[in-house]
C-alpha cells in the first residue's frame, strides 16, 4: 500500500488527476497544505471511490479556517496521524 | 523506523519547509529515528547561515540545527543546487575566491549520491515539495 500526498488544491491544474490515475486499489491519499481544499464540499466529489482511504491534515485545515467546513468523506488526521500513515504504508509518493 | 526527509521548497516561498519541519518533530516525538534531511532545489536556502527572520516568526535554520543537536539528524545540502544559489561553505568559498561563506555545520554540502543512499538505507523517505 502506497501513501500519496497531495499539496495542491484540486481546483488548480491536473496534479490531482495524475495522482488519482496512479493510485492502486488499496492506496491512500492524504491532503496537505492547499490540498486540504479538496476536502471541502465543492471539491470532494473528485475523490469518490476513495471511501475510507481519503485523509486531510488537521493542522492545515485549521490554518485555513476550514476545520468545520470539511466533508465527512475525508478522515481528519493530525501530524501524528500523518506519521502513522507513513508507518503503515510501504512507501510515500508526493504530488505537487 | 529510520526516516529521511527530502525538502525541495524555499523557506518563506512555499509551505514545504514548514511542513517538513513539523513532520520531522512529530517523527522524533513518536520515537522514530530521523537520520537524514536532504535539502535540494530551492530547499537549499534552509541552510543559509545569515538568515535573520523576525523574532516572532519560526526560525527554520535554528529549528533544523536543534534537530541535529538533539537527535543527530544529518542536514545534507545538494552542493550543485547550493553553489549556483550562492550557498557556499568555507571550503567552497575559498575555492571560488569568495569573500565569505554562507553555509556552516551542521549543514553539509554533499552530492546527490547521498540522496540515493538515503532512499536505499532508510525505512521511509518523505518528500516535501513546493
Amino acid at each position: 500500500m502506497i501513501l500519496h500526498l497531495l499539496n495542491r488544491s484540486p481546483a488548480t491544474g491536473g496534479t490531482v488527476d495524475d495522482a488519482l490515475a496512479a493510485m492502486g486499489p488499496d492506496d491512500r491519499l492524504l491532503l496537505i497544505e492547499d490540498g486540504v481544499l479538496g476536502a471541502l464540499p465543492a471539491q470532494v466529489a473528485r475523490f469518490t471511490g476513495l471511501t475510507g482511504r481519503l485523509f486531510a491534515l488537521r493542522e492545515d485545515l485549521a490554518a485555513r479556517g476550514l476545520l468545520e467546513r470539511c466533508e465527512e468523506q475525508a478522515n481528519i488526521v493530525d501530524v501524528d496521524g500523518f506519521v502513522t500513515l507513513t508507518e503503515e504504508a510501504d512507501k510515500t509518493v508526493s504530488w505537487s | 523506523m529510520r526516516y529521511a526527509l527530502l525538502v525541495q521548497g524555499a523557506p518563506y516561498s512555499s509551505q514545504a519547509s514548514h511542513s517538513a519541519l513539523r513532520f520531522a518533530q512529530a517523527v522524533v516525538a513518536r520515537g522514530h529515528r530521523l537520520d537524514t534531511v536532504f535539502f535540494y532545489h530551492d530547499g537549499v536556502y534552509n541552510a543559509a547561515r545569515l538568515a535573520a527572520p523576525p523574532q516572532d516568526e519560526p526560525h527554520l535554520g535554528d529549528a533544523w540545527r536543534a534537530l541535529h543537536n538533539e537527535h543527530g539528524t544529518e542536514l545534507l545540502v545538494c552542493i550543485a543546487a547550493a553553489l549556483r544559489r550562492g550557498l557556499l561553505d568555507e571550503r567552497e568559498a575559498s575555492r571560488h575566491g569568495k569573500p565569505g561563506h554562507s553555509v556552516e555545520p551542521p549543514f553539509e554540502l554533499t552530492g546527490l549520491g547521498q540522496l540515493v543512499e538515503a532512499g536505499l538505507s532508510h525505512d521511509r523517505l518523505i518528500t516535501f515539495s513546493p
